[in-house]
């Protein structure tokens, strides 16, 4: 387990460096921050001026070996435009981005495993057919689409639910948590929604092949003879050999979510921090777009590891080396 | 954060405190919430400027000269000004203004202002000030580099700070806890959820009529329509064309519009050498230019692209800006004519036109990249081959930089809301490198002496009209010189519920002391 996690570690620190390294690079395309910051009729004097304010006056590889430098030390730059810590940037916009993940992702799961467990159980039946046309239509629906017309319908057209923002926080732990009050859930649910449906209909397909795979295996047959409900037999024996890549799905989708919720964000206008990361990248905020997509990389090490961690407690067969 | 939610906590206690006090007699409490196409990035006006953040200066700051809605200037925390020489100015400071946390306003944070200003990122805003010394604690006089009539203009974008206060917080942190004399103070800032002020009781111009104003960023437009139609907000900025109708349509609601200040123009190349055109230049001659002018149909555009909702511009600045040269149009000297624009194609030697590119965003001015595919076709038609060249705004203004090394045809916006020609047409039309801080941007590379010495005689007067008189014969020169062709004022259209009243400013922004709910 110790080498295990060593090497993990090992492996992520070189993720990170060749993520830096090519966030870096490719920057140097896109634009030129300096006139996102200076008034379009600047002289060269006050752009000079601007230039150094903002430490770019040196070559783009003295700039990252600063950068790196910094970063050794725990400093992770300052943004361009806003002139503050990126690192604070990010992290006062990721409670909101990682609330409204969690309650996608759990509603996504609640939908999708039922629905899934039935349809591999019950392949030919009707209901089994409806489930399965909706989960098309739940892939190839494009979310700011859906979200349109969900603000639309709820709060346009019914007024059952708010059209955008976060609503009332409550503090816990220093954190600004939505979940605690009820006007809170009143403005997640809409985004939330709107979030899982893509994710729900991936998850309830893997979960309906896994089950059908599963249900022609010969322990099925024993489990149902041995006198196991049949309730007992699809969760019991059946799910939880199927489960292994609905989860490997599950923690992909998971960070794939928190990294790039970006659109459902913008359409909400929910204060994640996605729409940090775009507008980012429309500014050419380079240290912003850098920690990010550092974080990012960061995030999905982290739930790839803990996905590992499930298999083991799934399947004993599998260990970690 | 922390800070905030603390004095967002105490103030809400003062506020329950004040409830239970007055409570039978209580005072309706106005409030407005506003919804914005961004968060602000900055509430410190040394960090950079962009419209929203824009927008929060004016309602925690004072300029010493405020710009009213439609473009006027008069006394702000000056209260008067005048001439003692050619390039001195004495300003008479208001007395008895407080700064939100209570310190006064004297005539050292002018002082420390405009220092502070010169070695920040912003500085143009002092670009005009040589000097600036303390005569007493409540006037000031200022020196200009040379005589500059429209100097009171120039510091209406200058927003005075409290020295005290600025220099013991810093820059950084100058942005989350701004101070200022202005009519609203800081509540609570929520990045990207929202902001909040609340009414500075002892503004000098008089109390706010709102007591708070919560501010929304909505990017996306269609959102924006919808949190006013669900009543989440009072007035939204920047109502999305296609919505225009369906706004209108709905009970309770109002849709204002009024022309901007931003002109969308097209730069041409004047040097012998093109970047993107093969052989000599065309448009040095002035007859290809005409034919170009007489080719683009800015009324097509307006109805096709832009739903009407554009004004097709006549000159260069607006008719309100010292310099507009009264009874002249651009669409009545040019119009469109493609017959007479082939000919004079065909006199200046190309009947079968030529090739070139142009440069434009695809993000930055309302529907930019369909108005270029229209100059495409419209070209066309007088055998110009027009490439296009479109790239989103964060490549553009680099690629686009004077020397112009890349462009022969340039498309973008100006606008002037200090209300003068002249910054404009130093700054476009001036010979290049001639004269420190004249012709920076002028991406054409038009070298005309008589325009230069216009602008250097209007530069050179104390006098509002003399300046006048040499910005309007600039403005006659350039008119029949065309090194640039004039489309159109974009359209400001906000939304709003009945009962709020909201008169647009013509700089876009929006300011919540004009603002009132009724009861």
């Amino acid at each position: 387990m110790f080498g295990y996690l060593l090497k993990r570690l090992i492996q992520m620190t070189l993720v990170l460096w060749i993520v830096s390294v090519i966030v870096f690079l490719m920057m140097s395309f896109t634009g030129d921050p300096v006139f996102m910051v200076v008034p379009i009729d600047a002289t060269d004097a006050e752009i000079a001026q601007a230039r150094r304010i903002l430490g770019l006056d040196q070559s783009l590889l003295v700039q990252y070996g600063r950068f790196i430098t910094s970063l050794v030390q725990g400093d992770f730059g300052n943004s361009y435009v806003f002139r503050q810590p990126a690192m604070t940037l990010i992290l006062e916009r990721l409670p909101a981005t990682v609330e409204m993940v969690l309650v996608a992702m759990a509603l996504a799961l609640a939908v999708a495993i039922p629905l899934g467990v039935y349809a591999g159980a019950n392949p030919n039946s009707r209901i089994s057919r409806t489930i399965m046309a909706g989960s098309l239509l739940g892939i190839s629906l494009p979310g700011f689409w859906v979200g349109m017309v969900l603000i639309f319908l709820f709060a346009v057209h019914w007024g059952i639910f708010p059209s955008s923002g976060r609503g009332d926080t409550a503090e816990l732990f220093g954190l600004r948590i939505s979940l605690l009050t009820a006007d809170g859930w009143h403005h997640i649910i809409l985004p939330a929604v709107t979030l899982s449906l893509a994710t729900m209909a991936i998850l309830l397909r893997m979960t309906r092949a896994g089950m059908m795979e599963v249900g022609r295996q010969d322990f099925m047959k024993f489990a149902r003879a041995k006198g196991a409900t049949r309730r007992d037999v699809l969760y019991k024996h059946g799910l939880k050999n199927a489960l292994i890549p609905v989860i490997t799905i599950f923690g992909l989708q998971l960070g794939d979510l928190i990294a790039f919720a970006t659109i459902t964000e913008t359409i909400f206008s929910w204060p994640g921090m996605g729409k940090l990361l775009i507008d980012s990248i429309y500014r050419a905020d380079r240290p912003v777009i850098v920690v990010y997509l550092m974080l990012v990389a960061l995030i999905f090490v982290v739930i790839n590891f803990l996905v590992d961690i499930v298999y083991t407690l799934i399947d004993p067969r599998i260990t970690l080396k | 954060m922390k800070y905030l939610s603390e004095t967002a906590l105490r103030a809400s206690a003062l506020g329950l405190a004040l409830m239970a006090t007055t409570a039978g007699a209580a005072l309706a409490e106005k409030s407005v919430t506003i919804g914005l196409t961004a968060d602000p990035s900055h509430l410190y006006p040394l960090a950079g400027e962009e419209l929203s953040s824009n927008i929060m200066y004016y309602h925690l700051y004072d300029p010493l000269v405020k710009r009213s809605a439609d473009l006027s200037f008069g006394p702000g925390l000056a209260e008067s000004w005048e001439n003692v020489d050619d390039t001195t100015w004495r300003f008479k400071l208001r007395e008895g203004v407080k700064f939100h946390n209570g310190n006064d306003f004297t005539a050292e944070d002018v002082v420390y202002t405009i220092e502070k200003t010169r070695e920040s990122i912003r500085p143009d805003l002092v670009a005009n000030v040589a000097s600036i010394t303390a005569v007493d604690d409540h006037t000031v006089e200022i020196k200009t580099p040379k005589p500059y009539a429209v100097l009171p203009n120039d510091l209406a974008e200058l927003l005075i700070l409290d020295s005290e206060y600025t220099e013991a917080t810093g820059d950084e942190k100058m942005d989350l806890e701004p101070m200022g004399t202005g009519p609203y103070k800081l509540e609570s800032w929520i990045k990207e959820e929202k902001l909040t002020l609340s009414a500075n009781d002892d503004y000098w111009a008089g109390e706010p009529k709102i007591d708070t104003v919560t501010f929304r960023p909505i990017t996306n437009p269609a959102t924006r329509t919808a949190a006013l139609l669900t009543g989440e907000v009072d007035v939204i900025q920047d109502l999305a064309v296609r919505d225009v109708d369906r706004v209108k349509r709905e009970e309770g609601f109002e849709v204002v519009t009024r022309p901007s200040l931003l002109n969308v123009v097209l730069a041409m190349d004047t040097r012998e050498k093109s970047p993107t055109i093969e052989g000599d230049n065309p448009m040095t001659d002035r007859r290809v230019r005409e034919a170009i002018a007489r080719a683009i149909d800015t009324d097509a555009i307006n109805k096709i692209v832009m739903n009407g909702l554009a004004t097709p511009s006549d000159q260069y600045v607006p008719e309100s800006h010292i310099g507009y040269a009264d009874g002249m149009s651009f669409r009545e000297m040019y119009p469109v004519d493609i017959e007479k624009a082939k000919e004079l194609m065909a006199e200046a030697g190309y009947p079968d036109g030529f090739t070139m590119t142009l440069d434009a965003t695809n993000n930055r001015y309302v529907n930019d990249a369909q108005i270029a595919q229209a100059l495409a076709s419209m070209l066309a038609k007088i055998n110009i081959d027009l490439q296009l060249n479109i790239m989103p705004k964060s490549n553009f203004w680099g690629y686009i930089r004077v020397p112009t090394e890349n462009s022969s045809f340039i498309m973008s916006g100006w606008d002037v809301p200090a209300g003068d020609a002249g910054s404009m047409y130093g700054a476009l039309f001036y010979t290049r490198d001639k004269k420190e801080g004249y012709g920076q941007v002028n991406r054409g590379s038009y070298s005309n002496p008589e325009l230069d010495a216009l602008v250097d005689k209007a530069d050179a007067t104390p006098s509002i009209e003399e300046r006048d008189q040499y910005l309007q014969e600039a403005s006659k020169l350039l008119l029949n010189d065309i090194p640039m062709i004039p489309v159109h004022y974009e359209q400001d259209i906000y939304a709003k519920r009945d009962g709020v009243t909201l008169e647009p400013r013509v700089d876009k922004f929006i300011w919540a002391y004009d603002i009132d709910v009724a009861e």
